[in-house]
């Protein structure tokens, strides 16, 4: 997928491949481009971090998680604005991410508008 | 009875054998004294501090004791006397010794036992239903999520102003594979409760429910509970899965002692087993309390997923039963008890061909 602006890139990182490709595409529908990683430590190792404005991200993955990546991200000082998408988030869990600096926290299946609201907003800033 | 630390133990049999050399002078009595730092030493200390302590006791005895000056006819007397104090010395660390290492061996094994029992009486509950409605639960969710996702997509496309009906075909065939991924995993848990995973064996029902018995006791007489069991001798064994078999009964049990937790009054627990009185080549199992009774009105549903009347219920453990007694051809049903409780039936077939 041809990047138009550097700086307009969203990154999709979640184990599991239909959801990527869903992600993608709704993405792509809106004419967002964006990037898709398997796993956290794909995208930590592919050197996007400083392109991408916005990251969207499972929390629950095998190997690094996605609270875990938030955490190497914000310790490498590359604040991404990122939103989380879990199957399965408690409170807890929600608390830890948006103290974290997470811009967005939603349950699967999630609110496409919602989640587009999310992206929208962390690359208008 | 390890209470202290080695120094400490070490700290303490120089202490007590010091306390004793001490007092054995004025009292005149050195064996006691010794005796006793040499017990305390090994008591609170272990092998290596009683030993220690041996040694101690037995130089200050030599030197101060022995090595006073004394008429030459009694110079052998007091060899013996240090001889038999020094086996006794030995003796008392040496039985110190195995009284711990019986003790040590006994509570572990205690331990162990213990633990055994608590995760078999949860194994089936919280491993079997809890965690797998959970995992379950989030296997089904992905491909529905993304297929949610891919819909509305595919709608997008549709709507705009100028639609794109290539891009719209690729989010229907997205939302087609993830319908089909979802339906995948849920054959994958139907094929669990088919025969084809089942380990089948001889299995002797009285000896299971014998076995739940035994594991589910502690819990019994928590909760005031009495069993009383009718099981009929000369039951024919039956060709089944003796886990899932366990799971029902267990499962059974364990509903059966919720149900009596808040109960005034008699609390019953009663297992018959029993050849089936119309059909000879059938075992009927039953299962039955003094509790709370069956859902009024809604005992139709108990056997349905995610139906429950307990606080932390998953409403599986009779759903996955039935599909239990069900793959073994058999059949599960309630009724309900007078003057109170239910009765859980139980039949399953002991010939093979009459397997589903």
């Amino acid at each position: 997928m041809a990047i138009q602006e550097k700086n307009k890139l969203v990154a999709v990182v979640d184990d599991d491949e239909l959801m990527r490709g869903a992600l993608q595409g709704m993405l792509k529908s809106v004419g967002l481009p964006s990037q898709t990683f398997a796993s956290a430590e794909e995208f930590l190792n592919s050197g996007q971090q400083r392109q991408t404005a916005c990251l969207i991200a499972d929390i629950r993955m095998p190997g690094m998680s996605g609270l875990e990546l938030q955490a190497q991200l914000n310790a490498e000082h590359c604040r991404i604005p990122t939103i989380f998408i879990t199957a399965h988030g408690d409170t807890k869990m929600r608390m830890q991410a948006l103290r974290a600096g997470a811009v967005e926290f939603l349950a699967k299946p999630f609110d496409d508008e919602a989640l587009l609201g999310s992206v929208r907003a962390a690359l208008e800033n | 009875m390890k209470v202290l630390s080695n120094l400490q133990g070490y700290g303490l049999a120089i202490i007590s054998c010091g306390v004793a050399l001490a007092l054995a002078g004025p009292i005149d009595a050195p064996s006691s004294c010794f005796l006793l730092a040499v017990t305390v030493s090994g008591l609170f200390g272990g092998l290596g501090p009683s030993l220690l302590s041996v040694a101690l006791s037995a130089l200050a005895f030599a030197y101060f004791f022995l090595g006073r000056p004394s008429p030459p006819a009694r110079e052998s007397t007091s060899l013996l006397r240090f001889a038999v104090f020094l086996a006794a010395t030995l003796l008392i660390t040496v039985l110190m010794e195995i009284k711990r290492r019986a003790e040590e061996s006994r509570s572990r094994s205690e331990e162990a036992l213990r633990q055994a029992h608590a995760e078999l009486a949860h194994a089936n509950r919280v491993t079997t239903m809890g965690e797998l409605t959970a995992s379950l639960a989030h296997e089904v969710n992905q491909p529905i999520a993304a297929a949610v996702t891919d819909a509305n997509t595919c709608l997008r496309w549709l709507t705009r102003d100028h639609p794109d009906i290539d891009e719209a075909r690729e989010a229907a065939m997205r939302v087609a594979k993830d319908a089909t991924r979802a339906a995948e995993i849920i054959s994958k848990v139907r094929q669990i409760f088919k025969k084809g995973a089942q380990q089948r064996e001889l299995v002797d029902v009285n000896e299971i429910i014998r076995e739940m018995i035994v594991l589910l006791r502690k819990e019994l007489s928590r909760q005031s509970i009495a069993v009383r069991t009718e099981l009929a001798a000369d039951l024919p064994r039956l060709m089944g899965d003796r886990v899932q078999l366990q799971q029902v009964l267990m499962n059974l049990m364990i509903n059966s002692i919720d149900a009596m937790k808040n109960v005034e009054g008699k609390r019953e627990l009663t297992i018959k087993s029993q050849r089936a009185q119309d059909e000879d080549e059938q075992l009927l199992v039953l299962v039955s309390d003094t509790g709370v009774g069956l859902p009024p009105q809604q005992a139709d549903h108990i056997f349905n997923a995610f139906f429950t009347t307990k606080t932390d219920g998953t409403g599986m453990g009779l759903r996955i039963s039935r599909s239990i007694v069900e793959s073994h051809g058999g059949r599960l049903w309630a009724t309900d008890n007078h003057p109170r409780g239910a009765s859980f039936h139980l039949t399953i077939p002991t010939k093979i061909e009459a397997h589903e």
